[in-house]
């Protein structure tokens, strides 16, 4: 389902911060600008199958919002191959892609275009998305009018409506009120048991621990451990 | 899977039918103008009258023509001094001794100082380069009842003159002295081209390599093989929904919040046109016949250039949130900014109507052809959109630096001012600028009811669509590197 084989991500960094163009330009024709490569991501390999969930932990920085983005096409490693076989939904950020002049039902269509559902989809899901968002006749007033709670409660009916080959997870989203987390938590734990590949990155152990089939432990760019998923967590845990 | 493949073999069916009636329409709209090609030589200031044309002196003036071609007619500015003069004037057309053809004209009932076109009985080849005389003489006249003919020095250029070659062979004579002066005329012959011959055979063979690319491609999607028109026809079925999505946000948020609304892309160029109009009517009116519509056409294409790049250049940092979280071809950014341009190019039509409504311009089957140079404009503006929005990821200054620029690429094109008032030196800055050559064609296809000549085809096809491939290729080359920029 996913194969992913020796990928790096690195960044250039310019060595000395250059103030001025003039700076810029003088030190351009000296051939003096250095560039220093910052990795990211340094050789990380693995496979997830089909229906698995791979978890991924790591400190801050450590590399897992990145490789996120390279899986989901949204940045070309380095170096490296990714292959994913099938529709990917990357949650990576609620509601991306939201005008705030359009009302609610006209973001349904515009937001679901851009995660990739089809015209007939959304047309189909499209009552669904509004009775989970619990925004009524709300959903005929623009954006700007929201209150963010409930511009949050429509971005995460969209995102979830679906069901992808592919699922791909930045912490476990529950926005909105304490009733409104609660049914949009089971949402996501539904969407992660029904038997889609997903990548879960979170910092809470537990929740890790209770969802992965295995589990991945990146630090500063580097794969240091990847197997069992009791057994990564222990370390990990360990190691803090 | 056997349901996609048969809307394959539809779609090949439709796409060729399309190209059939597209070549089959092009060749009735522009028929004549693939056969042959109308040329006019300019008509010089008219000066000085030649004095009466009396039957005792025969007028004479050598003339050469640039390319080769059958004559039509010959237009001549005749002055009557205010009356009625009922007199037959000859005019006839020498090869060294040699008449090749003449014609008598009546001069009865004749409006004073306006053009006369003489047409000749008789067909006459001529070559170019080479020196042919035309004479004019009457038997009939007498003082008081008789016409004359202007002649000046130069040709007119906005408010100076250009000089002419007044070398005692090329003057005007009265029974061979040469007057100082060249005869006012203006020559109109028609070369026949081979194009409009071998055109069957080159819609045909350019309809039999589509053909074959389109079974090719139907090869490719047999065994898995992926191929250009493959993919870009896939691309388009998938993003078709996201690229309407994209296109309708962008209309509806651009008059949002205004109070006309979507009027405002009737109004903006029309009260354009009136403003322009209004200042530069005094300056250009006398050289450009119909200004109005002259002027509003230039507006129309150039308001469509200019939105479409600006458009563009903000198209990837204005969609950042978006190109930093999900996974969308980039390309589409650029596309739907230029297809909902697009849709303003089309409102502004409208306008564009209502201005030939007013100016009387009749429909001519010329119009048809407009989609081809809107195709030509379109695919122009998109090619500098990408290179712009490139630029801007990289270099910020862009939008700027593009704002003088645009700016500039406005004056050069001749939008408020005609083509002629730009000295002949400086004419290559037009002849390079994609914009003079889309504009002008469709200024030829409203103003003057016909169809461009070919070479205008083949121009603005090679220029617009080869910017557009070299926006294509730098935006491709540079796309993975936008979202470390964002």
């Amino acid at each position: 389902m996913i194969e992913a084989e020796n990928i790096s991500v690195s960044f250039k960094m310019m060595k000395d911060s250059v103030k001025s163009v003039k700076e810029y330009l003088v030190q351009m024709v000296k051939g003096k600008i250095q560039y220093e490569d910052f990795f990211a991501l340094t050789n990380v390999s693995f496979k997830v199958a089909k229906g698995e969930v791979m978890g991924i932990i790591g400190h801050n920085g450590a590399g897992k919002s990145t490789l996120l983005k390279v899986i989901s096409g949204i940045l070309k490693p380095t170096s490296g191959k990714v292959q994913v076989n099938g529709v990917v939904v990357p949650m990576l950020e609620l509601g991306s892609g939201f005008d705030f002049d359009l009302t609610g039902r006209e973001n349904v269509f515009l937001n679901g275009s851009i995660l990739g559902y089809s015209e007939k989809f959304l047309k189909e899901k499209y009552d669904e998305i509004v009775e989970f968002s619990e925004l009524g006749q709300f959903i005929d007033v623009p954006l700007r009018n929201y209150s963010s709670g409930m511009v949050m409660r429509l971005a995460f009916s969209i995102a979830t409506v679906v069901q992808p080959d592919i699922l791909i997870v930045d912490e476990i989203l529950a926005v909105g009120d304490a009733e409104f987390q609660e049914k949009s938590k089971k949402r996501m734990l539904e969407l992660m048991g029904g038997g889609t590949t997903v990548l879960f990155v979170s910092h809470s152990l537990d929740q890790i621990r209770e969802m992965c089939d295995k589990v991945m432990w990146l630090d500063h760019g580097q794969m240091k451990m990847i197997g069992d998923t009791q057994e990564v967590c222990d370390a990990y845990a360990g190691n803090n | 899977m056997r349901n996609q493949k048969i809307t394959f073999k539809q779609g090949c069916f439709f796409a060729v039918l399309l190209y059939c009636i597209a070549v089959f329409v092009f060749w009735l709209c522009a028929k004549d103008q693939l056969n042959y090609r109308i040329d006019k030589t300019d008509m010089l200031k008219l000066e000085s009258g030649i004095g009466e044309i009396m039957p005792d002196t025969v007028f004479t003036q050598n003339f050469r023509i640039n390319e080769n071609g059958e004559l039509i007619y010959i237009s001549f500015p005749i002055a009557t001094y205010s009356r009625d003069n009922d007199c037959d004037v000859v005019f006839g057309i020498y090869d060294g001794n040699n008449l090749l053809t003449e014609k008598s004209i009546n001069t009865l009932g004749h409006p004073d100082s306006s053009n006369y076109d003489v047409y000749f009985d008789v067909p006459v080849a001529l070559e170019k380069n080479k020196i042919y005389t035309i004479s004019i003489s009457c038997a009939n006249s007498f003082p008081n009842n008789a016409v004359t003919i202007y002649m000046g020095k130069g040709y007119e250029a906005g408010k100076a003159s250009v000089d002419v070659d007044l070398s005692p062979e090329m003057q005007v004579k009265a029974n061979g002295n040469p007057l100082g002066y060249a005869l006012c005329c203006s020559i109109c012959t028609r070369s026949n081209l081979v194009l409009g011959k071998y055109f069957p055979f080159m819609a045909t063979g350019l309809g039999l390599v589509f053909l074959v690319y389109l079974m090719y491609m139907y090869d490719c999607s047999k065994v898995g093989r992926s191929c250009l028109g493959l993919k870009l026809t896939s691309a388009f079925s998938r993003y078709k929904y996201l690229l309407k999505q994209l296109v309708s946000r962008d209309f509806k948020t651009k008059y949002k919040r205004s109070f006309l609304g979507i009027l405002w892309s009737f109004f903006n160029p029309l009260l354009m046109m009136t403003v322009q109009y209004i200042v530069f009517s005094t300056l250009f009116k006398s050289t450009i016949p119909n200004f109005a519509l002259y002027l509003m056409i230039g507006i129309v294409c150039y308001n469509f250039f200019n939105e479409c790049a600006g458009m563009c250049l903000s198209s990837i940092t204005g969609n950042a949130s978006l190109i930093t979280k999900v996974y969308v071809p980039k390309y589409i950014y650029p596309v739907a900014r230029m297809l909902s341009s697009g849709i303003n190019l089309f409102l502004s039509f409208i306008p564009l109507l209502l201005v030939m409504l007013i100016t009387h311009v009749g429909f001519s089957k010329s119009m048809i052809l407009l989609p081809i140079p809107i195709i030509c404009l379109a695919a122009f503006s998109l090619g500098i959109g990408m290179i712009l929005a490139t630029m801007m990821v990289f270099f910020r200054d862009t939008q700027f630096l593009w704002g003088v620029i645009s700016m500039i690429w406005m004056y050069i094109t001749p939008i408020i001012y005609p083509e002629s008032i730009l000295p002949q030196e400086y004419l290559f800055l037009f002849k390079l600028n994609p914009l003079y050559h889309i504009i002008r064609m469709v200024r030829i296809m409203f103003l003057d009811g016909v169809s461009p000549e070919p070479k205008a085809y083949f121009i603005s096809f090679i220029l617009s669509f080869g910017t557009l491939i070299i926006g294509a290729v730098i935006f491709k080359k540079n796309q993975d590197k936008f979202v470390l920029n964002l």
